[in-house]
């Protein structure tokens, strides 16, 4: 009861007047319109006499400049979370790990946006990179490269995280990424974890891989399937290579990092080389990012 | 919990005496033996409080741990807590919490009327880890918003993480109010109600405090400072509930163990989680499939009988007409048709990494090991989410269980999942399904 009397004065004190507040200010006005931080929207009306259109358009303006100061003052923090995106367009794929601070921002549609962006934009230079004479070509990208690549809006991927980094006041880094063009006739295949809700072409997850895959019998129906479960068999039991089909399996299973030797994820009755004879299948290619994992990048 | 889940037989009918003290329901079922223990070699004093776990949510650079360390001297100077300073909180040390590793910083301090346990964790994963592990259920949540920036794009995602880990009631802390004008706090506070209202919470009421836990820190003996510290203090206090020890619903009694006495008949044994529990009372017990009518003839606690016992006390009850074979530990004796035997549950379940013990693999669908709960053990299989294709090891996940026994499971309940005795997965239920047909084969049912 206590509880309830001292919270009426404060309905009747602050909950009505303030509504009503919200509207006439210009403060609340922008900011909602904006969802830039309080101190900044206060700036901007400041420095424009309160006329909320020239304030936001002197906001977006900044916005840039006020990310990359933000990103500058983060610079340094450890970014351990983050996302894996996994892109494919038909003979290309791409794998891309971007960090941040804490997983609530990796969650966050912001971030999943700029991961988005970014996997597309390493996929359209991909796509205009030369093909080597080898039926799989592969790029790898490292922090550097990544960051001076262009967007589809023609920013830098450099602006697009500071933007973003702005935004949620939190650090984030442009990790690695790795491309994969594959000649007709190899099947490229993508897979991440949690699968998830994939909203495009793109998919977004803690562990990503990509596998270009041989079809020898070209009649096999099942190929897609299959390759997506070989995919998935590289996300959840990481081999470390292909593996030579005459090499001796390790003794214990367990620790088995050949992927052909390895038991197959989704049929543990089989080995994958089992499964890759049965169907006529050869792998070419795989590469699997778990997030925040310490990795060199090789090409 | 091994411990936990094998009390010694205890020469309970008219020998064993057990000290009842205000404590969780659910604490009491799970491990009365250590608390009782506890208590009996405890030297220091327990002031009667009661003890509430609350945590802190809000976004790195809003003052979370200022405002962690602010409380610890506040009340430092009371003398009703360690003071601990700001290091020591953001440091946030890796814990081992029924062998699973949380990053969590526990700090426990108290007011007048209550002992607080608040936790403060890094990320969304850990907080989810301490609720299904059990470290700590969280009775409340402040959330800690910087005046200066307002709600973040992420604060969406805090409050779905209190949502999710089952926190209803949420003060919100408005920290670094000495930075802007009392227009920007009316519209920060305005913004946070509607975003509570938005997420399910009670917005309008809420309590929010304006302060600067800086200003506090530093002991500055001001309306922002010290004095914000108090209201949030009091705000504890009055808004976040204590769970009160359920005494009216139909009474329910996990049975810890059985045994009879000559001349008299089946008695069993166990701590009263709900309810109370009436001499002559109709009852049933559920379990293994099965559910058996019969009538409390006679209670005991306390060394003597009682013509009734309430929720949190520790019984013997005399059941008639129940031959001592037939029933087993980890049976429930509950009122008639109030609990529901059912195969099929719904649960939230993290799987332990390797380095914890648990498995190299991940896991897909009809995964079938031993599930332990409370004081029994029963075969079971684990299905994942439709949208989850596996799980890997390290990761929380909702999940089917289906029993080979119908048993009674009730959603807050614990269990872990055992494979060649590791234990690979801990977790909590969360909804009661309805039966399926089992016939002994678990892997085949749909």
């Amino acid at each position: 009861m206590q509880l309830i009397l001292r919270n009426i004065p404060r309905f009747f004190h602050t909950s009505t007047p303030k509504a009503l507040a919200a509207e006439k200010s210009a403060l609340g006005t922008l900011r909602k319109k904006t969802g830039y931080t309080f101190t900044n929207c206060k700036k901007a009306l400041e420095m424009h006499s309160n006329d909320i259109e020239k304030a936001e358009e002197w906001l977006k303006q900044q916005a840039q400049a006020l990310g990359w100061s933000k990103a500058t003052k983060l610079e340094g923090r450890q970014t351990t979370q983050g996302l894996i995106g996994v892109a494919i367009d038909n003979n290309n794929g791409v794998l891309v790990e971007i960090n941040c601070e804490t997983d609530f921002v990796a969650r966050n549609v912001e971030f999943e946006n700029m991961v988005k962006e970014a996997a597309e934009s390493c996929l359209n230079y991909l796509k205009n990179t030369q093909k080597s004479g080898n039926s799989i070509t592969k790029v790898g990208l490292d922090a550097d490269q990544l960051k001076t690549l262009k967007a589809s809006d023609g920013k830098s991927l450099a602006d697009k995280l500071a933007l973003m980094i702005g935004t949620v006041g939190e650090n984030a880094s442009l990790k690695r990424a790795i491309g994969i063009r594959v000649n007709n006739g190899i099947y490229l295949t993508g897979y991440a974890h949690p699968s998830g809700k994939a909203t495009s072409n793109i998919l977004l997850g803690r562990i990503g891989s990509l596998l270009a895959i041989k079809n020898l019998n070209p009649e096999n129906p099942k190929i897609e399937e299959l390759a997506k479960g070989i995919c998935q068999h590289v996300v959840g039991l990481a081999p470390k290579a292909i593996g030579h089909i005459d090499a001796k399996p390790a003794e214990n299973k367990e620790e088995e990092t050949n992927l052909i030797h390895q038991e197959y994820l989704l049929d543990d009755s089989l080995t994958v080389k089992e499964l890759l004879e049965e169907n006529q299948l050869e792998v070419v290619d795989f590469r699997r990012f778990e997030c925040g994992e310490n990795v060199e990048i090789n090409q | 919990m091994p411990h936990c889940n094998q009390p010694k037989t205890m020469r309970f009918w008219g020998l064993f005496r057990v000290l009842v003290q205000p404590q969780r329901p659910q604490l009491a079922s799970q491990c009365q033996f250590c608390l009782t223990r506890s208590r009996f070699f405890s030297s220091q004093p327990q002031p009667d409080r009661k003890n509430v776990n609350i945590g802190t949510i809000g976004h790195v650079d809003h003052g979370k741990t200022t405002l962690t360390a602010a409380i610890t001297k506040y009340l430092h100077k009371k003398g009703l807590a360690k003071y601990v300073p700001y290091g020591e909180i953001d440091k946030a040390p890796e814990e081992k919490a029924r062998g699973i590793t949380i990053n969590a910083c526990h700090v426990g301090y108290s007011t007048e009327r209550r002992t607080y346990a608040h936790t403060d964790c890094p990320g969304h994963a850990d907080y989810i880890k301490n609720m299904i592990s059990g470290a700590s259920q969280m009775d409340g949540a402040v959330l800690v918003v910087a005046a200066t920036d307002g709600q973040m794009p992420q604060t969406r995602e805090h409050l779905l993480l209190a949502k999710q880990v089952g926190v209803s009631k949420i003060i919100v802390y408005i920290n670094k109010t000495d930075l802007v004008d009392a227009e920007v706090l009316e519209l920060v506070e305005l913004e946070i109600r509607e975003l509570l209202e938005d997420f399910g919470f009670d917005g309008a009421h809420c309590p929010l405090i304006f302060g600067s836990a800086l200003e506090a820190l530093e002991g500055q003996d001001t309306e922002r400072g010290t004095k914000s510290i108090q209201k949030l203090l009091d705000a504890l206090d009055s808004y976040i509930p204590y769970p009160e020890r359920d005494c009216k619903s139909p009474f329910m009694l996990p049975i810890d163990n059985t045994f009879s006495v000559s001349g008299r008949g089946t008695v069993v044994v166990g701590t009263l989680t709900r309810g109370t529990l009436k001499k002559n009372a109709e009852a049933e017990l559920l379990g293994f499939d099965l559910s058996l009518k019969t009538t409390v003839s006679d209670i005991q606690a306390f060394k003597q009988s009682l013509p009734e016992v309430r929720a949190g006390d520790h019984v013997g009850a005399l059941v008639r007409n129940v031959k001592l074979k037939d029933i087993k530990r980890g049976m429930v004796l509950c009122a008639p048709k109030s609990l529901k035997l059912s195969n099929r549950f719904k649960a939230s379940i993290y799987f332990l990494t390797k380095g914890e013990g648990g498995r190299s693999k991940p896991i897909a669908n009809k995964y079938c090991q031993q599930l332990f709960s409370q004081t029994w053990t029963v075969p079971c299989r684990i299905d994942l989410d439709d949208d989850v294709t596996m799980l890997m090891p390290g990761e929380y996940g909702n999940v089917k269980l289906t029993l080979l026994w119908k048993m009674v499971m009730s959603p807050g309940q614990q269990f872990t999942v055992r494979e060649n005795n590791f234990t690979v997965a801990t977790g909590i239920v969360t909804e009661t399904m309805p039966d399926v047909e089992v016939k002994g084969k678990l892997h085949l049912v749909d």
